[in-house]
Parts: C-alpha cells; structure tokens; sequence
C-alpha cells in the first residue's frame, strides 16, 4: 500500500518523455539554455506550439511554466472574487471572529491574485489569461453553510491543486513559491472546515490512510472549478 | 534545559560543531541576548538560530538523505504526541470524547502513516528511530503541550517547503516530489488547527488564528519563525518580497505587510530546522 502510493506512479508518467515530439523549450533545455534564458523562452514560446488560440470564448493557460502560473492564477482569481464577495456581503449570523477570519483569507487570495497576475505579466506578458468572470449563482450568500461550503470546496480544491502541479513546474523558483502558497491554502482548508465542524481540519474525506493530501490533475481540478467560472478554461497543455 | 548538553548532543552529529562557531561563549552570549526576550519555556531553542550562523546550508546530498531527514522529523512528531497522549498531566484536557483528545488522535495518526511511509519508501536505507524523545518540560501544562506543538508543526511545514527543489534537482525519482507535497500541506492543516486550539485555550489572549502573521510566535520559539540559511532563500515568516515583487503595493492594490506575510509561508533548510529540533527535544 505505502510503497505503491510512493514508488508506484503511473509509468505512463516515466513513458512520456519517449513519446512526446521534442517542443521548442525541450530543445532549448537539451540544448543548455540556463535558467537566465528562461523568461526569454517563456516569452518566444508563443502561439505556434502554445495552443493559445482556441475556440472563441474559450481561455487558454498555455503551456510549460506559464501554464502552471496561469493555472494558479485562475484558480487565485476566483477565491479572491469569492471571498471579496463574502466581506461585501456578510452571512447571516456571522461573529465578529469569523468575519475577522474570513477577511484576512480574502486579503491573502487577493494579494496570491496581484502577485500571479504581476509575476506573469514580468516573465510572459504576451502570455497571461485575463480577468475571469466568475459564476457564484449557486452559492446563496447569507447563508452561513452554503458560503463556507463552498469556501471549504474551493480550499481543498486550492491545496489539491497545487500539490498535483508542484512536479509540472520547471524553474526551482516557481516551485518554491507554489509551496509558499499551498500551505496557507492548506491553513485556509482547515479552519474553514473546523468552523464547520470542528476536528474536521484532516479528516478522512481529504487525508488517506497513508496521511497524504490529496494532489489533483489539472484537468480534474478544472472539471472541478468550471461551474464556478463562466469562461470555458483550457488547461490541456498546462506544464506540457 | 542543560545548555552544555545541548551542544554535546550536537557535537556527536557534528564533531567541528565548535569550530564553526567562533567560540562557544559567542553562541551562549548570543542565546542569553535572546532568551531574556522570550518565554522560559521557548528559551532552549533559541540557540537553533545561534549554531544556524556558524554552520552551512543545505547539507543533504540526495533523496534518500531528503526522506531520512523527513523521516526524522516523523519520528518526532510522532513520538512527540504519543508522550502527549499517555501524559497525566494532560488527561483532564484531553478528556475521553472531547475534541481536543480527537484532534491529537488524528493527528497522531497522520504522523504514525507518515512514519510507515517514510520507511516503507526508504526500505533498508531507512535510518532507525533514535532510542527516545525527551521533550522536557513540554507535557507540564495544557498550554505548554499546545505551544511545543505549535512550534513542531510549523517547523514541520517549513522543513518540508525547505526541500522541494532539492528533490526536483534530484530528478525527483517515483515522483517523490508529489508525495512530499502531499505531507507538507497535512502539516500546515495541523499546524492551523493547534494554532487554533491555542487561541481557544486562551481565551483571547493569544490572537492569532491558523496562519502566521509575520514573525510572530506567540510564545512558541522565535527561531521557528526567523530566516534559514541562506536567508536569501529561506528568509523570517515576515518576509513580503516573493519572486522580486514587494508586495505590500501590487498590481494597484496595497496590503499591509502584515496580510502579506500570512499569505505566505517560508521554508527553512535542513541545518537550521534539525537544530531547532535538537534544542527542544534530547534525542
């Protein structure tokens, strides 16, 4: 069991690199190009094996590292709205410590928001999605369960997100970060669940018998996330 | 806590331990500067930070070096809420049925699986679990227990962020990279919860809440919270520059540092936070 869920990763994952045709940043890493050559390369990798133009209406995250941050930009974007939208519209019955609370999370959604949205205009700025619409029509906003519900949703979602991109990210930089990141989203996870129900921070329903998170694909991630965002998200080649 | 203990604990893993430091009396200089600062209790760990000056950084050469390291972390948290669990001194609070006693339990668990895993991971490279844990004073009080754990789980989340690239430089083998993010953030939803409990114990007078909010420890050690080695990679829990962006003003909008320091969380390197380690427990 233990050593399945350690040492047994797909094959199909150790396979790919046989199968996949050399991509242009591939072939600048063969090549040598050094991590100062990096932000060039994001920059240069455009549309040609990018994918970024797709169906109209359509939001591609593009590929390789610009991908990854696309991803979590997206993903930031719409617990920032979330939240935003919690503060300006209080549940019904909140204390003054849950409104404490849930103000701080919605301040550091933003600022991981401000923070993607700026790191990517710097490193691929022709490259970065735009402002997403988000769809909170199912959440009913005065109500204290609906709201946290769906917080508790989009917090676990976050941290299985983030562990399932960590081994999609190239430069050791970006990677760092996303750990700075996920942990918070996992302090998030918590409390929201134990204001729900307390004890519940790592229950069974997101920690396995082996004491692991759960990590998620990005397209599982996305299934998961569209009925919160009007605009249709491509994230098919998303660290590729 | 015998000081001179500490530094003999630590002679015996790193014989030129005194050599690295300048001399002793600089380290202790340095540690009584900042215990007379801090909490009785927290005072020991203070000199994590004293011998993290005077040795190097990241010293773990391959994976296997990575897991024995997070195996010994492992080993005791585990342990650690084990003793917490059979303690006398701590049964009113973690009554049977009550939530506290769930909350350990739970966590417990975690750390047990993640023990099981290491080793199982690890195989006949797994290094074996050190004769005992003695973590002082800590089981003397609830409040104690609650700051002691504090200080292991967000030493724990830390250790664990500390290492992600190394094992991505590694070539991260059977993917342990993913699996080593799926324990940090369990550690950082532990770490939320018993932030909480201590907010909850105290009734108001500790008012943070899951995340940490600069450097602040509230009674836990300092050195938990303060810059790893290179500081430049693993700076204090304070920090608000991430990836060349000072973000108190980004993108139009202003945070206080304060909210920009609780969104994100820092690593340590290995040197620092087993240091950190050896002065709150004798293993």
């Amino acid at each position: 069991m233990s050593d399945n869920k350690l040492f047994g990763t797909d094959e199909a994952e150790f396979a790919k690199p046989l199968f996949v045709p050399i991509k242009r940043r591939s072939f600048f890493m063969y090549a040598g190009a050094t991590a100062g050559a990096t932000a060039l390369l994001l920059a240069g990798c455009d549309d040609d094996d990018d994918d970024n133009t797709t169906t109209t209406g359509t939001v591609s995250l593009g590929s390789g590292d610009v991908g990854v941050l696309n991803y979590a930009y997206a993903l930031e974007q719409l617990e920032a709205a979330f939240y935003a939208q919690i503060v300006a519209t209080p549940y019904t019955g909140i204390t003054a410590d849950e409104k404490t609370a849930l103000t701080a999370i919605s301040r550091h959604e933003a600022i991981h928001r401000d923070f993607f949205k700026a790191a990517i205009t710097a490193a691929a700025p022709t490259q970065i999605i735009g402002g997403l619409t988000p769809d909170f029509s199912k959440v009913n906003f005065s109500d204290r369960s609906s709201v946290l519900n769906t917080a508790k949703t989009f917090e676990d979602l976050g941290v299985a997100a983030y562990n399932g991109a960590g081994s999609l990210i190239k430069t050791n930089d970006y990677l760092l970060i996303a750990g700075k990141i996920v942990s918070v989203e996992a302090r998030h996870a918590a409390y929201i669940r134990d204001l729900l129900s307390n004890g519940t921070f790592a229950d069974s329903t997101v920690v396995d018998n082996n004491g692991l998170d759960k990590a998620m694909s990005v397209a599982d991630v996305l299934a998961a996330a569209q009925p919160f965002i009007k605009d249709k998200i491509n994230g098919d080649n998303v660290g590729k | 806590m015998n000081l001179f203990q500490i530094i003999r604990e630590i002679e015996k893993v790193d014989p030129e331990i005194m050599d690295r430091l300048t001399h002793r009396r600089s380290a202790l200089t340095a540690l009584g500067d900042i215990s007379k600062k801090m909490a009785l209790a927290a005072a020991p760990i203070a000199i994590g930070s004293a011998f993290n000056k005077a040795m190097g950084q990241q010293t773990l050469s391959n994976v296997n070096d990575v897991l024995n390291y997070a195996l010994l972390l492992e080993y005791l948290e585990e342990d650690f809420y084990a003793q917490a669990l059979s303690a006398t001194t701590l049964s009113a609070n973690l009554s049977t049925g009550s939530a506290a006693l769930g909350a350990i339990q739970t966590i417990k668990a975690h750390e047990t699986a993640h023990v099981a895993l290491l080793k199982s991971a690890l195989g006949s490279a797994a290094n074996p679990r050190p004769a005992s844990f003695n973590f002082g004073t800590a089981f003397a009080t609830y409040a104690s227990f609650l700051t002691f754990a504090q200080a292991f789980e967000d030493t724990g989340v830390r250790a664990y962020k500390g290492q992600a690239t190394k094992i991505k430089d590694a070539g991260n083998p059977n993917n342990v990279l993913t699996t080593a993010l799926q324990i940090h953030s369990v550690e950082a939803r532990h770490a939320s919860h018993i932030r909480y409990m201590r907010r909850a114990a105290a009734a108001g007078s500790i008012s943070q809440f899951g995340w940490i909010t600069n450097a602040e420890s509230n009674g836990a050690p300092a050195a938990v919270y303060g810059a790893g080695n290179p500081a430049a990679t693993f700076p204090a829990e304070g920090n608000v520059v991430q990836g060349g962006l000072t973000l108190t003003s980004v993108g139009g909008n202003t945070y206080t540092a304060a909210e920009v320091s609780e969104a994100f969380d820092e690593g340590l390197d290995n040197t620092t936070v087993v240091a950190i380690a050896r002065s709150a427990a004798t293993f």
